[in-house]
């Protein structure tokens, strides 16, 4: 989906507005992965043993998402943009929900975990497809492509699991 | 060599030689003459469309057929399709063609081509394709027509109830065949052995189909018996696994072997069946004992092998009766609870113990039973209803599909709701909006049931007789819909309203992954007093405790085990949909599997009973 940025009825100051800087942009997207990450890990904890290998698995994509920015942020080329303010996508309200910890009660089952990655999957793919159009070229950019790949690849395998699960017995 | 003068002729010779050069030769090249249309010249085999049944090698009286392996061919015994194809010795074949005429796909054919020469005796043994022994890609000569097939491919009709007399019942909707439908509908059998393979339990359909033709209707059922346990139940429900492989369905209609399963089984009385289940039980008791968990067919199956290889099998059942879902879930007009009975009596006859009313958990923990018995088993099935969650489906009038139908089976009065919404496009789905359809018709002789599934009419993960016989009965049937949300009557009525959907543009994604594309331009609200959602079911392993839970191995939520069901703890085995799935037929035959593990760890070696015969 592309963004709608600047179209249009959008008037001057609602596109200042929607504008931040790539730092800005880059600590959000650590929080929601480092969010999610935390929040997975604790669950593991809590989880009974069915439901814990798709639990850490959930949180290590989390966390090697989270160490692909930290490496993206320290890279070299991207100091000289860091500063650079860069048009926010339409759906960032959506994006921003999920970096705050879900509540999910104290014992979810596997298809409310299922349902609570999926909807950060794809509001995580459709935020990182609008930064990598929006970012200038360099490694944030192609940081950005690669992820919003990624998570649409990993929503995927997720709703396939999903429905093997929850749509299974009675033939 | 050297030839004496008297014999090397006149002097003449060679100029008389000369003289013949320039003649018209005598012997002309060999070009062949136009064969006839229907010419019974060397085979031609379209490997597209050959299944490698092996029926051609079957019928031919010369044995002049081979059927070879072909690496790399589709090899896939559930759909019928065997890596191996015919090869044909031309120093036995007679060219008769009853090869063709019996081939049950039509593949194979005799061409119009005649001519092969060589000194070479290997080059008379051919593997033919579609382009014939030299590739010349000769024209068909006799060929399959109607006249000349061999095979008959229509099935014998089911006499049935009609949608009057059976709407407002929950009596057995199909009546079975008399003996002269199930001779005719056994000798349209081609004893391919498609079926056997197909069969997770790979019953010997061949051989019972053979007896029944034969009318030798005890035998059918010792054959039945051989990998069965579970008989009258899955000569009427079973997902016939052997009808999707069979060969002569790749033209026809295939063999309805589930229906002459059924035969064999009625045409006897339940004692003489019973004598001929115990058959090759071992009298001599071993002195083990193992506990099954649940009695559904995958536990049932097991304690019947264990209990005929002379182990003393307990089977504990949470419910007041046996069965699982065979009696829990599954109609009665589909399946009479008589049948399953007479199923479930020779397993207690083989001397299993079946104590209802005793769920494993708090008050007779797993500890326990393993503390008990040598052996343990876990067959509890998935005994959850799930839901889709969408908004509103906490409402007390949306009800879980398993839940009903078990209220059903217990003759719990149920509230029928005058008008029901059901969610869900799978045989389950079916299952509950003809039970309740049967008990609106009952109540008020008018029914309103509507089934909304997400899959269009041509992709619907249920039988294609549920949804006829459904439609039959009233239930409207409304496909490519999405549930959305449950609503409620009014703004501040609490009373459900119904059920809202929303169109289905598709499910799964260019990579077959669920992944549900919706229109929201079209909304539809389906009024109702009762939604049911039937989109799955989930397993409650609670009663493991949280000891166990942890020392087992899981795999994507579900008990880890090997090919013979053994969980990562010793002494411990689980079987049926709480591990696999998804129906009777797959619970039997991983039975089996987990019997004969039990039984190996019990020291029994490797007997099974099928070799104990
Ligand atoms: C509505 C419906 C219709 C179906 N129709 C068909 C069909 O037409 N054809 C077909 O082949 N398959 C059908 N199936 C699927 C088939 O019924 C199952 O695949 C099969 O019954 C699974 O066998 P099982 O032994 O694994 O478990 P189940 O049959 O589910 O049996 C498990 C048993 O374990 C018991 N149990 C659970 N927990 C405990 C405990 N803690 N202590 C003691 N006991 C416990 C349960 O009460 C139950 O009796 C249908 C299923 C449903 C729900």
């Amino acid at each position: 989906m592309s963004s709608q940025h600047g179209e249009g009825h959008v008037s001057a100051k609602d596109r200042l507005a929607r504008m931040k800087s790539l730092e800005e942009i880059l600590n959000t997207a650590m929080a929601f992965e480092k969010t999610a990450q935390t929040f997975y890990e604790q669950l593991a904890g809590r989880v009974r043993k069915p439901l814990r290998e798709l639990v850490a698995e959930l949180a290590a994509e989390e966390k090697r998402h989270y160490e692909l920015f930290e490496a993206a942020r320290d890279h070299p080329e991207t100091e000289a943009h860091i500063r650079e303010r860069i048009a926010v996508p339409v759906n960032d309200h959506r994006f921003s929900d999920y970096v705050h910890m879900p509540a999910l009660g104290d014992h979810p089952d596997d298809q409310a975990i299922l349902q609570y990655a999926m909807g950060r999957e794809h509001a995580a793919h459709e935020h990182y497809a609008d930064l990598a159009e929006s970012a200038p070229e360099g490694p944030l950019k192609e940081l950005f492509k690669f992820l919003s790949d990624e998570e649409l690849r990993h929503k995927g395998d997720l709703e396939k699991r999903y429905y093997e699960i929850v749509h299974s017995g009675g033939v | 060599m050297d030839v004496t003068p008297k014999y090397k002729g006149s002097f003449v010779k060679p100029l008389k030689a000369l003289s013949h050069l320039f003649r018209e030769p005598v012997t002309l090249p060999m070009v062949p003459r136009p064969a006839s249309d229907n010419y019974r010249g060397f085979h031609v085999n379209d490997w597209e469309l050959c299944v490698g049944c092996g029926t051609c090698r079957q019928i031919c009286d010369n044995a002049a057929i081979r059927m070879i392996h072909i690496p790399g061919l589709p090899d896939d015994p559930a759909a019928g399709l065997k890596p191996r194809r015919p090869a044909i010795d031309y120093g036995r074949c007679c060219w008769c063609a009853l090869c063709v005429d019996i081939c049950p796909t039509g593949s194979l054919a005799l061409s119009r081509e005649y001519v092969h020469v060589s000194p070479d005796m290997n080059t008379y043994f051919i593997l033919p394709d579609e382009k014939g022994i030299h590739g010349l890609n000769f024209p068909k000569g006799w060929a399959k027509t109607d006249d000349a097939d061999l095979l008959d491919l229509a099935r014998q009709p089911m006499p049935q109830r009609d949608p009057d007399s059976r709407g407002d019942n929950f009596d057995e909707i199909v009546h079975g065949y008399d003996d002269q439908a199930a001779i005719l509908e056994a000798s349209r059998c081609i004893q391919c052995g498609m079926c056997h393979e197909a069969c997770p339990a790979n019953m010997h359909a061949p051989e019972y189909i053979r007896a029944i033709w034969e009318g030798d209707k005890e035998r059918a059922v010792r054959e039945i018996y051989r990998t069965n346990p579970f008989p009258e139940v899955c000569g009427r429900v079973c997902t016939h696994r052997c009808e999707t492989a069979c060969s002569i369905g790749k033209r026809g209609a295939p063999i309805a072997i589930r229906w002459l399963k059924r035969h064999a089984m009625a045409a006897l009385d339940d004692e003489r069946v019973r004598t001929i289940a115990l058959e090759g039980k071992v009298e001599d008791r071993t002195g083990k004992s193992v506990a099954v968990i649940g009695s559904g067919p995958a536990g049932l199956t097991a304690a019947f092998d264990l209990a005929k290889l002379g182990h003393a099998v307990t089977v504990f059942e949470a419910k007041p009766e046996p069965g699982g879902m065979m009696r829990y879930g599954i109609p009665e007009y589909r399946l009479p609870y008589d049948r399953l009975d007479a199923d479930i009596a020779v397993i207690r006859a083989a001397g299993v113990d079946i104590r209802c009313d005793s769920p494993v958990g708090p008050d007779l923990p797993m500890d326990k039973l393993r503390d008990d018995f040598d052996a343990v088993m876990l067959a509890t099935g998935l005994g959850a209803g799930r839901s889709t969650r969408v908004p509103g489906t906490d409402h007390p009038d949306v009800k879980s599909a398993v839940a009903l139908l078990d209220a059903i089976t217990r003759g719990e009065s149920i509230d029928v709701p005058g008008r029901a919404v059901v969610i869900g496009g799978g045989n389950v789905a079916f299952d509950i909006a003809r039970s309740l359809a049967r008990l609106q018709r009952k109540t008020s002789g008018r029914v309103d049931m509507t089934l909304v599934a997400l899959e269009e009419r041509d992709h619907m993960l249920a039988d294609e007789e549920e949804v006829v016989e459904a439609r039959e009965e009233g239930v409207v049937v409304l496909n490519g819909r999405g549930p959305r949300q449950v609503v409620l009557a009014g703004p501040s009525d609490k009373t459900l309203g119904g059920l809202e959907t929303v169109r289905c543009l598709s499910i799964f994604d260019e990579e077959g992954r669920f992944h549900p594309k919706y229109d929201d331009g079209d909304v539809m609200l389906h009024e109702a007093d009762m939604v049911i959602e039937a989109i799955g079911q989930a397993s409650d392993t609670g009663y493991l405790g949280e000891d166990l839970t942890e020392a087992l191995e899981w795999a994507r939520g579900r008990i880890e085990v090997g090919a013979d069901g053994a969980t990562s703890v010793s002494g411990l085995w689980a079987a049926g949909d709480m591990v696999e799935g998804p129906d009777v037929i797959h619970a039997v035959a991983a039975g089996h599997r987990v019997a004969e593990s039990i039984h190996r760890f019990l020291g029994g070696g490797t007997t099974t009973l099928e070799a104990a015969e």
